[in-house]
């Protein structure tokens, strides 16, 4: 039998045991790419958090590669990448040595190489011996994104990646993206940028409070034009 | 999909950026990490000696000066009495409180602090690494035990040498029975947190303790159950205690991989914000990081604010809702007074110096715990900005709650102390007279700007004393120490006089009236610009 990279069913989300939206269900195969859309505070976030074990599902079943979410197993951990919203950086290492810290962390060997490779497609070659705190917000966003692409992964979820990114750098994110699906990746992100969800989306889950909707891509991207007109 | 096309934990990651070796181990991260770090800060083996020099004759005079008062309030203290009252309770029995106090502060903390946490950097770095986490989580697993039992034996020692002056050997016994119980609650606590335990609930659990001391100390008064010493483990039961702490401390080791990330997030952005507030000397920063963080996400009941019909009375309903909502301040409220009330049961401290303390001090606690709905608004002016009042008059509404509730504590609190001199009336009168002061100081110190670590420095035989953040810090106290001179002098006296009632009125409206002040400057500052002020109008004049 086969097993999606992430399958919920009737997932329920929310603080307190109070629901932040109505119960999502979607299937994530290897290889495909999920968007989650809807308005801001919908619980997309929310329902990222759960997906990578940093919030416990109300109600509902959420399984990730086969198995109850479980981010302390580090199985988990070596598949699952995360992009969050997360600007921490250890205030006395390098752009680098952050990239190098999480490649090596993962047992990725020529590390060094690979952390160039990346620096230079995020555009931070200039800043790879600079600290965080001197990097400006989207430049730090960028870094963020490259340590999702520097360590192994079978799944990369992403909450709004292309927030502080210049249009670009988008076009660039939505292309690695594109690969990463024909690498065998899964991709699962929240976003309201139309375009990425038309380059990268195969399917689209319509967060919101009342009831969510499973939507194809360009239905997706004309409900986010319409929301955010 | 295809079952080739299919993936589980135990596979290798579809997606490979490179070729994979042997994962690192977990020490292996945070020396990087750390060797990274000290390579830049320059740090070295003479930096770090100069640091643990440092620390240690900073404890080393805290404890000496500890040491000092705790001794100095031993010598002033009266002797025990052949005391035939209804109700008293003896010294060790009130010091076996205030430990029962300290339990439930350190089981608070505990919960509040994670007790074991990573916070910013390690846990968006650290954490999602597929590394042994026990190994990056060891540091900070023992070093809040190790805090805590140090503390314990420190401060219990102290209280056990300042107040019942026992033999050193004896003090040696406490501290070493108090270091390993302080050790064992914070591994209890991270025991519950590796096993699922809501932080929050922890730490309710402790402030149950801490709402029970006095509770005990009131039964322990009218059963007459008394104790003459701080009871301790025979040195066999310590070693046995040590062993059992060890263990736990193993058990730990062992489940710090079952902490999940959320819980280790929350505990360590909540040390860090309290941290920071602590080194900052921000108190408010300090308590919005122990409060806030160890919250349990509940939604509340909607409250119907039937008593707001206007701007002024939506400040003092929303003010009134924070306090009801904040279970902690309530409980703080109601543990200050019954202080006043045990000192003046305790024999040896119920003199005037004891009585005086413990009436300032309970009062400053009580004072600080109704000033919740300020100090969040200094934070986040949002309702002040959305009323059309003006900043003075929302200042002196904001002294509606306080002033309420400090007028209960003044009941209370001043009642005791009437029925120790015997005039319960009078004392209720000079109680209720002084009720806008303590108003007056919770909004005062709650609108104080941060601390001003630009000002001058000071050379002291403590080390430089930076003027700026004491003066900000002592808005507030000030208004306590000013304002109720009458009340110093009645407790001081043992009598209170109807001129002392009517000055105590006068220093109240005083105290509201500087309290409603806008200015953030200090006196001095607000002094010297209108000096400037006066000068440049007369070189225009001329």
């Amino acid at each position: 039998m086969s097993k999606p990279t992430v399958r919920a069913q009737d997932l329920l989300v929310g603080y307190g045991g109070a629901p932040v939206c109505a119960p999502v269900s979607f299937t994530l195969a290897p290889g495909r790419a999920v968007a989650l859309v809807g308005a801001n505070g919908s619980g997309k976030s929310t329902v990222l958090r759960a997906v990578i074990g940093l919030l416990e599902p109300t109600s509902g079943s959420l399984r990730v590669l086969g198995e109850p979410v479980d981010e302390r197993e580090v199985a988990f951990r070596a598949q699952v990448a995360s992009v969050l919203d997360d600007d921490a950086y250890f205030p006395a290492l390098t752009v680098h040595e952050h990239l190098y810290l999480t490649a090596r962390g993962h047992g990725v060997l020529g590390a060094d190489a690979l952390v160039r490779e990346l620096l230079e497609e995020f555009g931070l070659a200039e800043h790879a011996r600079s600290l965080p705190v001197a990097l400006s917000s989207g430049q730090r966003r960028r870094l963020l994104l490259a340590a999702g692409f520097v360590r192994p992964r079978s799944l990369l979820v992403l909450d709004e990646p292309e927030q502080r990114l210049d249009r670009a750098m988008r076009d660039r994110l939505a292309a690695r993206l594109v690969e990463e699906k024909k690498a065998g990746g899964a991709v699962l992100m929240a976003t309201h940028d139309p375009d990425l969800v038309l380059a990268v989306a195969d399917r689209a889950v319509h967060v919101a409070d009342d009831v969510t909707r499973l939507l194809g891509p360009a239905e997706a991207a004309t409900l986010i034009s319409r929301e955010n007109p | 999909m295809s079952d080739a096309d299919a993936v589980d934990l135990a596979d290798t990651p579809a997606v490979l950026p490179g070729e994979l070796g042997e994962v690192p181990g977990a020490r292996d991260i945070r020396r990087y990490t750390t060797q990274a770090a000290n390579a830049r800060g320059g740090a070295s083996l003479g930096s770090l000696l100069a640091s643990v020099y440092y620390a240690v004759i900073t404890i080393a005079i805290a404890s000496g000066m500890a040491l000092g008062f705790a001794q100095a309030l031993r010598v002033s203290l009266p002797p025990t009495p052949e005391s035939d009252a209804a109700v008293d309770l003896s010294l060790p029995t009130l010091v076996l409180v205030v430990l029962l106090g300290l339990v439930g502060i350190l089981v608070s903390l505990a919960g509040r602090l994670g007790p074991v946490g990573a916070g910013g950097a390690e846990a968006a770095w650290w954490l999602v690494l597929p590394v042994d986490r026990r190994g990056l989580l060891r540091p900070a697993a023992r070093r809040l035990p190790l805090v805590a039992a140090f503390v314990a034996a420190i401060l219990v020692g102290l209280l056990d040498a300042g107040l019942l002056a026992d033999s050193g050997a004896r003090v040696l016994h406490v501290a070493v029975t108090s270091a390993l119980v302080a050790a064992g609650i914070v591994l209890l606590a991270a025991l519950a947190q590796s096993r699922g335990l809501r932080r929050s609930t922890t730490a309710l659990v402790g402030d149950l303790i801490l709402a029970a001391a006095p509770v005990v100390a009131v039964a322990l008064a009218l059963t007459d159950w008394s104790v003459h010493e701080v009871p301790t483990l025979p040195w066999f039961g310590a070693v046995a205690a040590a062993l059992l702490v060890a263990g736990a401390g193993v058990l730990v080791d062992r489940r710090l991989g079952r902490i999940p990330t959320a819980s280790l997030r929350e505990s360590g952005s909540v040390a860090t914000q309290a941290v920071g507030a602590a080194v900052s000397l921000d108190s408010r920063e300090l308590g919005r990081a122990l409060t806030d963080g160890a919250a349990a996400p509940t939604r509340r009941r909607l409250s119907r604010l039937r008593t707001a019909r206007g701007p002024a009375t939506a400040l003092v309903t929303a003010d009134l809702a924070v306090l009801r909502r904040s279970a902690r301040h309530l409980v703080q409220l109601a543990i200050a007074a019954i202080v006043p009330v045990l000192v003046t049961v305790v024999p040896e401290l119920a003199s005037q110096a004891g009585v005086l303390f413990a009436v300032l001090l309970a009062g400053y606690v009580a004072m600080s715990a109704t000033g919740e709905g300020a100090r969040r608004a200094q934070m986040a002016p949002i309702l002040d900005r959305l009323l059309p009042l003006d900043a003075k008059t929302v200042r002196r509404l904001r002294m509606v709650v306080p002033g309420i509730a400090m007028l209960v504590w003044s009941v209370v609190a001043f009642g005791a102390v009437g029925r120790w001199t015997g005039d319960v009336a009078g004392w209720l009168v000079l109680g209720v007279a002084s009720t806008p002061v303590w108003a007056a100081a919770a909004v005062r110190s709650s609108y104080r700007p941060a601390p001003d670590w630009g000002g001058a420095l000071v050379s002291t035989p403590m080390g430089a004393l930076p003027t700026g953040v004491a003066a900000v810090l002592a808005r507030g106290p000030d208004v306590v120490v000013l304002g109720l001179l009458p009340v110093w002098i009645a407790v001081l006296l043992r009598h209170v006089s109807p001129t002392m009632i009517l000055i105590q009125a006068g220093l109240s409206a005083i105290a509201v009236t500087v309290a409603s002040s806008i200015a953030t400057g200090s006196l001095m500052e607000r002094m010297l610009a209108s000096q400037e002020e006066m000068d440049k109008q007369r070189k225009a004049n001329r």
